[in-house]
């Protein structure tokens, strides 16, 4: 139960949640029960849970009736308690505990179709029925559903961050320019080009599995304008994520709206087709990893970065094959090389510089967002943070918490060498250039002036306290500066107050 | 009693001074609060904080260009 060990106790509390979970609790218990009918979307929505979820999940799946409280909570230690309570919270809110907090029970459609998914048996189709063997075409290979999901996948990203530039990339389908107008990724009316937003900027930013997750809960918000059915939206999406890399599923048993996700989800490269009314189609990377692994050190190798992966291992290859012909100590690129090159591949030094071994353009032209660059070679882009350029990034939206936070998530696994792994005198320089453009702060407002009396002053002073208006108050001069929204109810306040003086 | 409609300035002494300077020029000042706080024309904002930039530029010194 939660809390066997000591250690991992505190690591256990930090497992951040789902995106996708908080989407969820909104949602009604009837839609969430019509979820539940299908073995696949439990099977993935237990996969989202925090351990100490799956493991309350595990313990009481078999049981039939109900066990009160007081039998489960003589398991928990006094230290794991929090976050056990924390964890039956969570379930009741997604309606898999039907009867909390009087009793523990699952819910009964939650609990049929779990112990499906992990028995088999049952309605099949749940986990996407695959496709009878094509006699003239073989099924896609999975180096080629990677290449293609890279490749849609970046396109969108590369059109996003390369707009305001100048250049002009390929564009995405008109269902992903719409989706990112929407999110409010990107701004811009129906006779200009699409501009990124700051949000856009801080997007971009976030790992791939977070992006891929924003985009698609936008799309889910939007599912209903465009009068879809929400839950067969969803578990549309978690029957993907069950199905298996590599393979031909068909689009027989697939509802009207689902065949019309599988459109829009071609775009976003979540799912490959050999031709648009083709009758089967192969879910790629993208897909079969949304709910897999959600929680720590195995976020950085999923999707993308692993698709990308192959795109570096060939560049690293190449490094050592050349030598460190760029003349950084030779460590740099021979040693890094073996390990991680699926994650990291920027270095930062001491004086400012960043050499990135990168030959993708998007990481390039993100790097570009707050990096100046200087030379760029087949497999290596060098460059190095200045005040002009961190100072574009600010400009642009982007905190500089974001900058040391992308720069430490893809540090090249020499750097994870030091401690701390980004060098100090950079951080706190970013920091600082962040404070020198916030040297001047402004609130508009109205400043009250000219009180008759002391008493005046305070009494309507105190009134504008109550509003949580006050920005600035100085009792000698007996004026105050309010912000503008309270000015509304300071005004009538005062109003009624000289009425009713004027009354006596 | 009063009220006159502004914008609340927040700033350091520093900057302050470099207000107060750019007011003799054209003057968008309507209070002068204290040592970090002044109140000015909710219009001239903008035109301020591009002013102000320019200025505080002049004082960063790059080894670049």
């Amino acid at each position: 139960m939660p809390s066997v060990e000591e250690n991992p106790l505190e690591s256990l509390e930090n497992v951040k949640t789902h995106a996708l979970l908080p989407f969820l609790h909104q949602q009604s218990a009837t839609a969430l029960s019509r979820l539940y009918t299908s073995p696949s979307s439990c099977l993935s929505i237990f996969r989202l849970l925090t351990p100490v979820e799956r493991q309350i999940v595990m313990n009481i799946l078999w049981l039939e009736s109900a066990i009160p409280l007081s039998t489960m909570a003589a398991w928990v230690t006094i230290d794991g308690k929090k976050l056990y309570e924390r964890s039956l919270e969570t379930l009741s809110q997604l309606h898999i505990l039907s009867q909390y907090p009087m009793k523990l029970l699952l819910n009964s459609t939650f609990k049929s179709s779990l112990r499906h998914a992990i028995t088999g048996g049952g309605t099949t189709g749940s986990f996407g029925v695959p496709a009878t063997k094509d006699p003239k075409h073989s099924p896609p290979t999975v180096e080629s559903l990677d290449g293609y999901a890279l490749e849609r996948w970046e396109t969108i990203l590369h059109y996003m961050v390369s707009s305001g530039t100048g250049q002009l990339p390929t564009k995405p389908s008109t269902g992903v320019l719409y989706l990112l107008k929407e999110s409010g990724l990107m701004s811009g009316s129906q006779n200009f080009e699409p501009q990124i937003t700051s949000e856009g900027f801080q997007f971009l930013l976030h790992s791939p599995h977070d992006q891929l997750w924003e985009l698609l809960l936008q799309y889910l918000h939007m599912v209903e304008r465009r009068s879809m059915d929400l839950v067969e939206v969803i578990s549309f999406l978690l029957m993907l994520s069950t199905m298996e890399l590599g393979r031909e599923y068909s689009t027989e048993n697939l509802s009207q709206t689902q065949k019309v996700m599988l459109e829009d989800l071609r775009d976003y490269g979540l799912i490959w087709q050999r031709r648009p009314s083709s009758k089967r189609f192969s879910p790629t990377r993208l897909a079969t990893t949304l709910t897999s692994s959600s929680e720590g050190s195995s976020l950085s190798t999923l999707a993308p970065t692993q698709a990308t992966g192959l795109g570096n291992s060939s560049s690293n290859a190449l490094t050592r094959s050349k030598g460190t012909g760029a003349g950084i100590g030779g460590g740099a690129a021979g040693g890094g090389a073996g390990s991680g090159n699926q994650q990291g591949f920027i270095i930062l030094e001491t004086n400012y510089r960043v050499y990135a071994y990168t030959d993708n353009p998007l990481q390039t032209a993100v790097l570009n967002l707050f990096v100046s660059l200087k030379y760029r070679f087949p497999n290596l882009v060098v460059g190095s943070i200045t005040r002009e350029s961190v100072k574009k990034a600010l400009n642009n939206g982007i905190s500089s918490e974001q900058i040391i936070s992308y720069l430490l998530t893809h540090a090249h696994p020499q750097m994870r060498k030091f401690n701390p792994m980004i060098p100090v005198t950079v951080q706190d320089q970013i920091r600082l250039w962040e404070l020198e453009k916030n040297r001047l702060k402004s609130d508009s407002g109205f400043l009250y002036t000219s009180f008759q009396s002391q008493a005046d002053y305070e009494y309507v002073l105190n009134y504008a306290k109550e509003l949580g208006v006050v920005l600035w108050e100085n009792n000698a001069k007996r004026c105050f500066f309010a912000h503008e929204e309270g000015h509304g109810n300071i005004k009538s306040f005062i109003e009624r107050r000289r009425t009713a003086g004027q009354g006596q | 009693m009063r009220a006159i409609k502004g914008v609340l300035l927040t700033c350091d002494a520093a900057v302050k001074q470099i207000l107060l300077i750019m007011n003799e020029q054209q003057s968008f000042i309507i209070e002068d609060l204290d040592d970090h706080h002044l109140v000015i024309k909710a219009d001239e904002e903008y035109r301020i904080r591009r002013q102000l930039e320019t200025e505080l530029e002049k004082n960063t010194y790059t080894l670049e260009s």
